[in-house]
């Protein structure tokens, strides 16, 4: 028991020292081209968290921060540790509501463009060559929702599980930081900051918080409006995005599988 | 952790060092700018509602899972919070300006430090994914967003009109 408290104890050093280093570090604005990104204190958190996680500099101290209790903490914990985010969207969505409510009909229409997946990631899967695989990894974007429908109807053995547990694994790594670079190119392409906002409610916690808060960034005066519609849009997403993925997604996912695999064998 | 802790005091700990590294970020963006939202006696409340709402949401979770239907059965924690934090903000305007004292960006970086530590022994599990899924993954992120804000603007237009 003792030992596993020191365990926390440099668990909870090293998290305040990564803070303190990634908010020193601030918003850093890269300009590429024609667009800016700017990079978040967020974005600063999880790749040096994850660089100092790589197996070579498990050494000393570090050893200890990423002992196996803590990372099992870590990952058992994480969605405990955002439940104050969600409960700060509710401050953000309430005195919008009825600004919300009166282009509801938008916020429920959007949700199809969750179907972007299937649209977008079918024909590149199959011109690479892929065929099961295709299926698990453009149902949806590879969260808790997809896995557990794939996992259901082909096992997580099958090629197509291993399509969406790949692209799980992707997501968890990389998706927050993804968002945070393609939610401002899209600003500079000329979307509307609401219509951006409204699509950062993807279904996943942290993406839409990279999403959201990178539009924050760059337009702080719009801070209100982002986060009720961003979170506004999330909540949809939890409550009927299984329903577009078996109903919508699914069905479309098949029509588009067969006809571009029509000149297989 | 302890076993036999009760598993409402761990959640209840968890929260409380969840909302502590919110202060502490705040404190540091004070730090490095005094421009930026200010630690007041509002924060401090704010950070003691969230961290309520995120309580009442875990049990309101916890007394669904009684639901005989499974989409309740299956709604997350996450939405939970959100909406019992929804109800309490329109019934007083007091938690909103709570809530708002709290920085919002103070909020995201503990998270994702989180996150990146809980991937640290899954990065060997890149090595079973093909670098084909990781292009295919590109288009699938892209395809959702764009799908979605596409949609978003083409209704945004229409309804202003």
């Amino acid at each position: 028991m003792k030992k596993k408290t020191n365990y926390m104890v440099y668990l909870i050093v090293f998290v305040l020292v990564i803070i303190a280093i990634a908010e020193w570090i601030g918003i850093q604005s890269i300009p590429i081209g024609p667009f800016t990104i700017g990079l978040l204190p967020l974005v600063f958190a999880v790749i040096i968290t994850m660089i100092l996680g790589f197996n070579i500099f498990r050494k000393g101290i570090l050893k200890k921060v990423y002992s196996k209790q803590n990372v099992d903490f870590a990952s058992k914990y994480l969605i405990f540790i955002m439940l104050p985010l969600m409960a700060r969207y509710g401050a953000d969505v309430a005195p919008k509501l009825y600004e919300i409510v009166q282009v509801g009909w938008v916020f429920i229409i959007q949700e199809i463009g969750n179907l972007g997946t299937v649209l977008f990631g079918l024909p590149i899967a199959i011109m690479l060559g892929l065929r099961g695989e295709a299926i698990g990894a453009t149902l949806g974007i590879g969260r808790e929702g997809e896995l557990a429908y794939i996992s259901e109807k082909y096992t997580l053995e099958s090629k197509e599980g291993r399509g969406v547990l790949s692209l799980y694994i992707i997501g968890t790594l990389f998706g927050a930081i993804f968002f945070s670079i393609f939610a401002p190119i899209l600003l500079d392409v000329g979307f509307s900051v609401e219509a951006l906002a409204m699509a950062s409610g993807v279904g996943s916690g942290s993406m839409m918080t990279a999403a959201s808060s990178t539009l924050v960034a760059r337009m702080p005066e719009m801070e209100s409006t982002i986060l009720a519609y961003a979170s506004a849009s999330q909540l949809l997403t939890s409550f009927i995005g299984t329903f577009t993925m078996v109903f919508l997604a699914a069905p479309l996912q098949q029509f588009m599988y067969k006809l571009l695999t029509r000149g297989d064998k | 952790m302890t076993d036999g802790m009760n598993k409402y005091v761990k959640y209840g700990l968890v929260l409380l060092l969840s909302v502590s590294l919110i202060l502490f970020t705040q404190e540091i963006k004070l730090l490095k700018n005094p421009e930026s939202t200010p630690v007041t006696g509002m924060t401090i409340l704010g950070l003691g509602v969230l961290w309520l709402f995120s309580m009442i949401g875990i049990l309101i979770s916890e007394l669904m899972q009684r639901s005989s239907l499974k989409i309740v059965r299956d709604f997350p924690i996450l939405g939970w919070v959100s909406i019992t934090s929804l109800v309490m903000c329109l019934l007083s305007n007091t938690f909103v300006e709570a809530i708002q004292a709290v920085d919002f960006l103070s909020i995201t970086t503990p998270i994702l430090t989180f996150a990146g530590i809980s991937v640290a022994n899954r990065l060997v599990d890149l090595r079973k994914t093909s670098w084909k899924i990781a292009i295919v993954a590109v288009f699938v992120f892209m395809g959702t967003y764009l799908g979605s804000a596409l949609i978003a603007e083409l209704g945004l237009f229409l309804a202003s009109k």
